[in-house]
């Protein structure tokens, strides 16, 4: 049986029990997290849930090796960003969102043609799940099977 | 000299010097000057079309990437608490220097208002590496620093937008031409501020979804030429209208895709903006520099001892002792990419002349080198003068 992906919304099959961050978490904590954990990036949330932007081991990165940077790397917003002391101070706001209704092909053709590797799933602005390009691949094996 | 032949040389160059200069520990940005004026040398000056379009094209990008990337609004609040009084103490008074130097060397107040506001816009890039080799970036004189160089860039676009527009009328205007002007600002801002909130974020949903290959790219493109180009319809600069457009998207979530700000920063410091500094070397008249050699040697030093004393002052009234208001004002010294564009904008409208454009390009070169060492010579001032005994006695 061929299987209609445009009527598979993401919500079906994105990651609900999501490990966040909120704005206030130090960045001791947050570096505790990446060792914890496997995920590349954490989303970032408000004390009511929003979603205010997202974490990613870029990020981390680009903090933790600041100082061995070339100049060029330097730039203002990088520098404010060594600077932070919790998450809100290191993340990057405004990250991609789609909504629980987006079919999976559609988040599939985002995540490939401008190399998005998670989507966060929100509804009303509030964070209800992740999406990966794992769980994507996950899916149409099991769905093949 | 063919179009290619010397679009692939200037980029060539600018890329060798740079990346020469950027290894001696210093910003690429001196480099791709140098091979301008390399470039000027071996070539003589090419009248060519080509090369001013593109420098334009990079002159329109470095702003619109200096919005588009680099700016956080939420930041903003933030900054102007910690930062404002120092901020406006070292524009103001690198601005009245500018002035006064042009007055006195008898150039119109239209000149002389652009030489000042060229004097009055930080570049913080230099002076990062240099507070991070000695460990003082985290240190609240170096966090006032960083939120001083926000504040101080939007000053001097502010500052940039005023003199462009009231350039036009090649003297100071009347109150109702001020007027006019302040209205067709407004009136820019506000359509921008429409677009940015309720048009941009619904049309880069529909874009995304565009089977064509590239189309957020090409859009965020078109985003920063329409605003440039509508900044101009309104009797502003492109360069202006550009950075307001990169603010505009800089909320817009899949305008800011990371793949998509890696293609716009690879054509904008790939390609573009490399060749606006070129250009910039290319158009310096080494000539005019060496007859004027007073004016430019005043140039270099009231720039510089500008946003020293107007650091130094504005830390000293926000609270900080001496030595770091002394750090502040070394800090704030350096001059780079957007001045570049204040005096590249004035030389296009015919207000500034040749002296006046390599006497400022000079200065900017030598603030780049110089602030280095004069931070660090600040630096080392307070922790030879201040033991740690002294410090407990302070606490």
């Amino acid at each position: 049986m061929v299987v209609d992906y445009t009527k598979i919304g993401v919500a079906e099959i994105m990651t609900r029990d999501v490990v966040t961050v909120i704005e206030e978490t130090t960045i001791e904590d947050l570096l505790e997290l990446f060792g914890t954990y496997h995920y590349h990036s954490y989303p970032v949330v408000t004390e009511t849930g929003e979603l205010s932007g997202i974490i990613s081991e870029d990020i981390v990165l680009e903090i933790l090796l600041f100082d061995r940077l070339p100049a060029s790397g330097h730039t203002h917003l990088s520098a404010v960003r060594s600077l932070g002391d919790d998450a809100s101070g290191i993340m990057m706001p405004y990250p991609v969102t789609v909504s629980p209704d987006t079919s999976l092909s559609e988040t599939a053709d985002l995540m490939l043609r401008h190399r998005v590797d998670r989507v966060c799933v929100t509804d009303s602005g509030k964070l209800i799940g992740i999406l990966s390009k794992r769980d994507i691949v996950n899916e149409i094996c099991k769905r093949r099977d | 000299m063919h179009a290619l032949l010397a679009l692939l040389l200037i980029i060539f160059l600018a890329k060798v010097f740079g990346e020469l200069v950027e290894r001696a520990g210093f910003p690429s940005i001196l480099g791709e000057i140098a091979a301008g004026i390399v470039f000027g040398l071996l070539f003589l000056r090419p009248e060519s079309d080509v090369l001013l379009f593109f420098s334009e094209l990079g002159a329109i990008f470095l702003l619109f990437t200096a919005g588009y990337k680099e700016i956080n609004l939420r930041e903003l609040k933030t900054a102007s608490r910690t930062a404002l009084i120092p901020t406006i103490s070292q524009v103001l008074l690198a601005f009245s220097f500018g002035f006064l130097i042009g007055r006195i060397f008898d150039f119109s107040q239209m000149a002389s208002l652009f030489i000042g506001v060229a004097f009055s816009i930080t570049s913080i890039g230099v002076s990062v590496r240099t507070l991070i080799d000695l460990n003082y970036l985290s240190k609240k004189i170096g966090s006032t620093m960083l939120a001083s160089a926000i504040l101080d860039d939007l000053i001097g676009i502010f500052m940039l937008t005023v003199v462009i527009s009231i350039a036009t009328y090649q003297q100071i205007p009347s109150g109702m031409e001020i007027l006019v002007i302040a209205v067709r600002m407004i009136c820019f801002i506000a359509i921008m501020t429409v677009l940015g909130r309720g048009v941009f974020p619904v049309l880069f949903t529909y874009i995304h979804r565009m089977r064509v290959k590239e189309s957020i790219f090409a859009f965020v493109v078109v985003v920063a030429l329409f605003s440039a180009y509508l900044a101009e319809a309104f009797g502003l600069h492109a360069v202006i209208g550009a950075f307001i457009g990169g603010v505009c998207l800089s909320s817009v979530p899949l305008a800011k895709i990371e793949d998509v700000q890696s293609k716009v920063s690879g054509i904008a410091y790939g390609i573009f903006i490399p060749i606006f500094f070129a250009f910039i070397g290319l158009s310096v008249d080494l000539v005019a520099m060496q007859t004027a050699g007073l004016f430019t040697l005043l140039v270099i030093v009231m720039a510089l001892s500008g946003k020293l004393i107007g650091g130094f002052i504005g830390a000293r009234i926000a609270g900080f002792d001496s030595y770091d208001s002394l750090i502040f004002g070394a800090g704030v010294m350096p001059r780079a990419g957007i001045e570049l564009v204040v005096i590249a904008a004035g030389m296009e409208i015919g207000i500034i002349d040749d002296e006046i454009f390599s006497a400022i390009v000079l200065m900017i070169a030598i603030s780049v080198i110089v602030t280095p060492v004069l931070l660090k010579f600040a630096i080392k001032l307070k922790e030879t003068r201040i033991t740690p005994e002294s410090e407990a006695q302070q606490a």
